[in-house]
């Protein structure tokens, strides 16, 4: 066993052993001198000379050699003892991929058994830690950690529905790795080789410096699997029906023919049906719609079942929608189908309409009576004072909806300041009218009509509208001939949707479609002032919430069922929530209230149904530094590594020997005390 | 095992001086000073302590004319008065290496037992309306400490604390302590000079000399220990010096008397200076009692006064 002076726990036993010697050489000059104050009239006496050194105080002696004998003892111990002071051969990071998609075929247990197993098997002279990979990379047993507990630890680790980063596991492993004693560093994955968690994080500089990769062997290109994701729910009025309508992504790979979808609604089967999967594209959109009570919350759930299927854990997503609180619309147009379309006989329950005489704003000037939504036809634009009560509700955060039936020059001038340039006017001919050709069906307004229930807005008709140039805003709707008909603008607090064209029948044939209410709801709906936070997130994500303005709710309470999960405090009217890692629905509700403010859905991520794998993986080798092993910190620590001081504090017998040394140095005291009292 | 010193401060009892309240401290000489006290002063004025007559001249205010002696004598006589006046003294200790002495029958070292003294000097003296100063030098500093005398309350406390800061160090400065004394010391004052007089009695006579005749009184409390005066030691050992740190190997049994010839024989020569100088001179012992010792020096010096 090489010793070197180099060695801090050489010196510290050096200081041990000359500790007793320095007491008994000071104590023997101690005892045998007397400092005195008249020495002048003792000058003629003889100057001392050393005595011959003959033994004396036996019974000190022996203690002292005990003492001497017990901390030298005590300090060769780990050298003599040798097991658990070998050199560190290889300090080793075993990432452990507990992501939903190594649930597939039951890889995750198969990985935990064999962590276990080279975990037993792993000598004294490797160091092994264990990186848990989940939404949030978590060390399971670090290295100073024992096997035992190491071992108690990943025995309880089970299955997680969460998305995590490769990177951000790697990073952690790489942090224990600097820290680590072993000649040798290396991380071992025990996952699954997923392609797209690979690839996201494939342009991060390197920053893993002389470490060792093993990565899994892939045994499979592809799985097959079954996944319902993205479930969306909206509510739309159909005179004095109050439906709702759900789309829900599935997506199938693999040989499975047909899939049974299961579609809950409080407790209610909506929907189970058997869906055939031959010959269909490998994602398809499923959609259900049923009446509900608008005024009552709305929490449910869609599976699909099917075989085979490699990963069960994405086979079943949740929703909820909020109650429907009637809505204000101040109206300002001539359009006789517009008024009509919301006067209270249509919208009754979800939209109040208020028709403004163009005479008489100052009620809307004032803020008084501010309605949720405005909706404007472009006519109106001439007037100073309407101009001033759209800019009132844009700025205010309000939603405007424009409808450009007439340019005129103030009209103009005020769209130019809305971020649209007015280009003149199209009109078509009566035999060879426009109609939509691209509609962004993903939009909130249009997504329910890619169901055929709520009309084809093919079937439009347009003879006359604006062509708009927007800079600042979105369209959503372009006629056959490429011109925008129908923008989202983006450039104020409040929501503004401007169409090119009037709700009139020289206009269009929209007021007369069966898709315009529908149209009309969904769009005041959309450009409604509403609560901007996502209802629905991933297993163990962290939600920022902004409470409604006015709330005075001190805590937010995150509930599973009837049981409470988490609960936070609200600073500056936001709170942050720890979603949990399974998926459901999760209340929340105000302080000590039981009625529920908002239901969050979790669901997993739908990059985890994807099982596909690659072979090699680009990034680990961009993330590697070459160079040459052990060059920076073997130079700086030349004995690091040969004795480790937890094996030693480990030892039983060390702490006896130091204890035992330790109280016969304590009674050598005592008995040094006693005999210079005696002299 | 240590035990905890007691400060100088919790060492000082009160009660036990106020055994001394009888005494009465008067200077031997007639000291001139600025306050009215106890203490004569050598200007006549005109209070209320009668001193004698003179004959009349003209030109002197007739208010101290003694009209009932013309009245009787038919002769013109002005009375005169004796001013009373308050007395400056200055606490001047020796600091040197061999006052940490402490034997082992002694409740302190000698600096200790000087401290103690000091103290209770400075209380009793400015109780009774006397300015209190100090002169101290510290270890092997050439450059003196020196407090002003001044017969405030706060300065018992300031004098006080500068007993607490002495450290002994160093060697003999005897001589050293008088020079600066007769240098910094003006105005006729009172000198009270704490030591245990281990310095050869020449190297202080021209300073004791020098004080005595710039019109100062100088009293000295010699501090000595037992183990000092009577030599009790009786195993062989080796003593070292506390100033110079030479050591000798010393059989007690057979040494004690020539010690003993030896230190009364360098003390004779300062007793007669004292004598010649008229310096009163208090022996202290770290065994006894220091109370014992003041208040008996102070009875002497109120009979001589």
């Amino acid at each position: 066993m090489p010793l070197s002076f180099l060695n801090p726990l050489i010196w510290l036993g050096a200081l041990a052993v000359a500790a007793p010697l320095w007491l008994h050489l000071r104590r023997k000059q101690e005892t045998q001198l007397h400092r005195f104050s008249a020495l002048r009239f003792l000058e003629d006496q003889p100057a001392p000379r050393r005595s011959p050194w003959r033994p004396r105080h036996l019974l000190l002696l022996a203690v002292r050699v005990l003492a001497l004998a017990l901390i030298l003892a005590g300090f060769a111990w780990p050298y003599l003892r040798g097991a658990n002071t070998l050199p560190i051969r290889e300090s080793r990071v075993y990432v452990l991929d507990n992501t939903l998609s190594r649930q597939a075929d039951g890889g995750f247990f198969v990985d935990r058994a064999a962590l276990l197993k080279e975990l037993n098997r792993a000598g004294n002279d490797l160091q092994v830690a264990v990186v848990e990979l989940t939404s949030v990379p978590r060390i399971v047993a670090g290295f100073a950690d024992d096997r035992q507990t190491a071992d108690q630890r990943i025995r309880e680790l089970q299955p997680s529905f969460e998305r995590g980063s490769y990177l951000a596991a790697f990073r952690q492993a790489n942090a224990l790795l600097n820290n680590s004693l072993g000649d040798k560093k290396r991380i071992i994955l025990l996952g699954d080789n997923q392609e797209n968690q690979w690839n996201e994080n494939i342009d991060t500089p390197p920053f893993l410096r002389q470490v060792d990769l093993d990565l899994p062997k892939t045994p499979a290109p592809e799985l097959p699997n079954l996944s319902l994701s993205e479930p969306r729910v909206q509510r739309i009025f159909l005179g004095d029906k109050s439906l709702v309508n759900f789309t829900v992504k599935l997506t199938h790979s693999g040989p499975a023919k047909t899939a049974n979808c299961l579609v809950l609604v409080n407790g209610q089967t909506i929907l189970n049906r058997s869906v055939d999967l031959e010959q269909q594209p490998e994602t398809l959109m499923l959609q259900a719609q049923w009446e509900a009570e608008p005024s009552a919350w709305l929490k449910g759930e869609a599976s699909v079942q099917g075989d085979p299927d490699a990963l069960p854990g994405d086979n079943r997503v949740f929703f909820s929608l909020a109650p429907v609180v009637e809505g204000k619309v101040a109206v300002l147009a001539q359009s006789s189908y517009l008024r009509l379309a919301l006067s209270p006989d249509i919208m009754r329950g979800e939209w109040a309409a208020r028709f403004l005489q163009p005479g008489n704003l100052a009620a809307e000037l004032a803020g008084t009576e501010d309605a949720d939504v405005l909706c404007l036809e472009s006519g109106y634009l001439q007037s100073a004072e309407v101009r001033k009560v759209l800019w009132h509700y844009l700025t205010n955060g309000r939603g405007v909806l424009l409808l450009v039936n007439r340019l005129t020059p103030g009209g103009d001038a005020c769209l130019r300041e809305l971020g649209f340039e007015p280009e003149g006017t199209f009109q078509a001919e009566e035999d060879n009218p426009d109609s939509f050709q691209f509609v962004f069906f993903n939009h909130a307004i249009f997504h329910p009509f890619l169901s055929s229930d709520y009309g084809n807005l093919m079937e439009i008709r347009l003879t006359d509208y604006a062509r708009l140039r927007a800079s600042a805003a979105l369209p959503l709707v372009f006629s056959q001939r490429g011109a925008p008909l129908f923008f989202q603008s983006t450039k104020f607090p409040g929501k503004l949707f401007v169409a090119a064209f009037g709700l009139d029948r020289e206009h269009s044939s929209w007021p007369i479609h069966q898709s315009f209410i529908p149209f009309l709801d969904l769009t005041l709906q959309a450009a409604r002032l509403e609560d901007t936070t996502p209802a629905s997130f991933e297993p163990a994500e962290v939600a920022q919430w902004q409470l409604p303005a006015g709330s005075t709710a001190s805590e937010v309470v995150l509930r599973a069922g009837d049981h409470e999960i988490e609960r936070a405090p609200v600073e500056h009217g936001r709170v942050r929530l720890r979603l949990p890692g399974q998926p459901g629905l999760y209340p929340v509700t105000f302080d000590d209230r039981q009625q529920v403010e908002r239901i969050f859905s979790v669901n997993p991520s739908p990059k985890e149904s994807r099982l596909v794998y690659v072979d090699v993986p680009a990034a680990p080798k961009l993330w590697q530094i070459e160079g040459r092993r052990g060059s920076v910190q073997e130079e700086a620590s030349p004995v690091r590594g040969q004795v480790r001081l937890a094996g030693v504090l480990q030892q039983r017998l060390w702490w006896w020997m130091m204890l035992g040394g330790l109280l016969a140095l304590l009674l050598e005291m005592e008995l040094a005390g006693r005999k210079r009292q005696t002299a | 095992m240590t035990s905890t010193t007691p400060t100088l401060a919790e060492r000082f009892d009160p009660k036990m001086l106020a055994t001394l309240e009888g005494l009465d401290f008067k200077a031997r000489y007639v000291m001139e000073g600025f306050l009215t006290g106890l203490h004569d002063s050598p200007f006549h004025g005109f209070s209320v302590e009668f001193s004698d007559y003179r004959n009349y001249q003209p030109g002197d205010d007739l208010r101290h004319l003694d009209w009932r002696l013309y009245a009787r004598s038919d002769r013109l006589c002005i009375k005169r008065y004796m001013q009373e006046t308050n007395v400056r003294f200055y606490l001047v200790c020796d600091t040197s290496a061999s006052m940490d002495y402490r034997g082992s029958g002694a409740w302190g070292s000698k600096l200790d037992c000087a401290k103690v003294l000091g103290a209770a000097l400075t209380w009793f003296l400015l109780k009774q309306n006397d300015a209190a100063g100090m002169l101290t030098v510290s270890g092997l500093a050439e450059v003196p400490e020196f407090i002003r005398p001044s017969q405030r309350p706060t300065q018992f406390g300031l004098i006080l604390r500068q007993l607490e800061l002495l450290r002994p160090a160093g060697e003999a400065c005897l001589s050293r302590l008088l020079q600066h004394a007769a240098r910094l010391v003006h105005r006729r004052s009172v000198i009270l000079f704490f030591s245990d007089l281990l310095e050869p009695s020449a190297e202080v006579e021209l300073g004791l000399k020098q004080l005595r005749f710039l019109g100062h009184e100088v009293l000295v409390f010699q501090v000595l220990d037992r183990d000092e005066l009577e030599f009790p030691f009786t195993e062989p050992r080796v003593f070292e010096d506390l100033e110079t740190g030479v050591r000798r190997v010393v059989s007690p049994a057979v040494v004690r008397q020539q010690y003993l010839d030896r230190f009364n024989g360098f003390m004779a020569p300062y007793y007669a200076l004292f004598r010649q100088l008229e310096i009163p001179h208090c022996l202290v012992r770290t065994d006894e009692n220091p109370w014992h010792a003041l208040a008996l020096f102070l009875a002497q010096r109120k009979r001589y006064c």
